[in-house]
């Protein structure tokens, strides 16, 4: 059974954007108007950590992507009362809309707040109508909802792998952020086959993982030779 | 009768009455779960037993996705037109129809009778070539139609689904269909 991952090269990240931009034409995720963004109340599933360091004039900026960790051991998915989240065998935490009560538990409980609330029934505009994805859902007000590996893709490349009756390959099933990022600092990929990309670079010694002493074992491995 | 009458009226038979309102509650909530559900009338009343018999299609020959994509397709003027062009192939009053809707341009406002909600991800190619399901399991016994479905022979739901994939022994993880 695969386990899939990500790895993000932060020596190589130039903190553009472009993977929050892909992440969310790719899922539907939703537009909060300028009002609902100073309450705090943006939609992001791929996040941007933003840290500033040193006083000014010479002030250090470090832009981290932040996507669902999807941790080997999530404490999202032991507080959900109705198992609208909850790992799959792949290692992928699930957000199951329509099961989801909005009761937010989970939201709490995740220490690298990764999920988002709809606080506000979606509004698209007009010309946004045409060019949804429709693999994705489009969720309601009042549920959770996070990144999900862009699992959506996952059905359709292992739909082909079987079609072909073949094996998935190394690098064919990607998220859209991995996809579209410019700097190719994004890898994604089966931590069981130690062949893949992924794998060598979990073990690389630039390797770590976000608050690592809590235990929650993120998917998510960061390359970085500072600090 | 006044005012005061009918009030003492009604609560003598208070009981009675609730008993009433609620049996025709009843009876309506039995009507609609139970009831024949409004047929479907398609603009075109095809036959699909002599395109089958007469013709010699096969389900794929019209429904040209059902192997290789997760939408299986409903045929418009377009596939139709492959066969049918100029001159009826028979004295059908239906062919008729139809030679006017390819002659016009016009689509076929075919009405679909079965169908999965907008978060459920449905894959024809999954089930027929990967799952090796044939059509009659679902759609049932197709080619004996005369005219078209009324009615979905098999309700895509949930529990429906779920029933065929635990006896398959196949996976029922929520993410297999639901993102």
């Amino acid at each position: 059974m695969p386990k899939w991952a990500m790895a993000i090269d932060l020596d190589k990240c130039t903190g553009c954007g472009d993977c929050m931009a892909a992440c969310k034409l790719e899922n539907n995720v939703a537009i909060v108007d300028a009002e609902q963004a100073a309450d705090d109340r943006v939609m992001l599933w791929m996040d941007m950590m933003t840290i500033y360091e040193g006083e000014y004039p010479n002030i250090k900026l470090k832009r981290i992507p932040k996507p669902c960790f999807h941790c080997d051991n999530p404490p999202c998915i032991k507080v959900c009362p109705v198992h609208a989240t909850y790992k799959n065998e792949e290692g992928l935490v699930a957000q199951i809309y329509n099961r989801c009560i909005g009761c937010r538990y989970c939201m709490a409980a995740c220490p690298y707040t990764a999920k988002v609330f709809n606080w506000y029934e979606p509004e698209w505009a007009d010309e946004f109508k045409t060019c949804m994805n429709p693999d994705v859902s489009l969720r309601m007000k009042g549920v959770v909802e996070k990144c999900s590996f862009c699992a959506h893709r996952l059905q359709k490349v292992k739909e082909n792998a079987r079609a072909d009756d073949r094996e998935i390959s190394d690098g064919e099933y990607s998220p859209a952020c991995a996809d579209s990022c410019p700097a190719e600092a994004i890898f994604f990929g089966d931590l069981e086959n130690k062949e893949s990309k992924v794998f060598k670079l979990s073990n690389s010694p630039r390797a770590f993982r976000e608050l690592e002493d809590l235990g929650t074992i993120p998917k998510v491995f960061y390359l970085s030779e500072k600090e | 009768m006044n005012v005061i009458d009918l009030r003492k009226t009604i609560k003598k038979n208070s009981k009675r009455i609730l008993i009433a309102l609620s049996a025709v509650i009843v009876l309506a909530m039995v009507w609609e779960i139970f009831g024949a559900p409004n047929a479907i009338i398609q603009p075109i009343n095809y036959n699909h037993k002599l395109h089958i018999e007469k013709a010699k299609l096969t389900c794929v020959d019209c429904h040209l996705f059902v192997e290789t994509m997760a939408a299986a397709t409903i045929p418009n003027i377009e596939v139709c037109s492959d066969c049918h062009s100029g001159e009826p192939l028979s004295k059908s009053p239906e062919e008729v129809k139809l030679l006017k809707y390819i002659e016009s341009g016009k689509r076929i406002p075919w009405k679909k009778i079965y169908s999965v909600p907008a978060h459920v991800y449905f894959s024809h190619r999954r089930h027929v070539t990967i799952g090796e399901i044939k059509c009659i399991q679902c759609h049932g016994n197709v080619q004996e139609l005369t005219e078209p479905a009324s009615h979905p022979l098999w309700l895509a739901t949930m529990k429906n689904c779920i029933k065929c994939h635990k006896e398959n022994k196949v996976t029922y993880d929520c993410l297999a269909c639901h993102h």
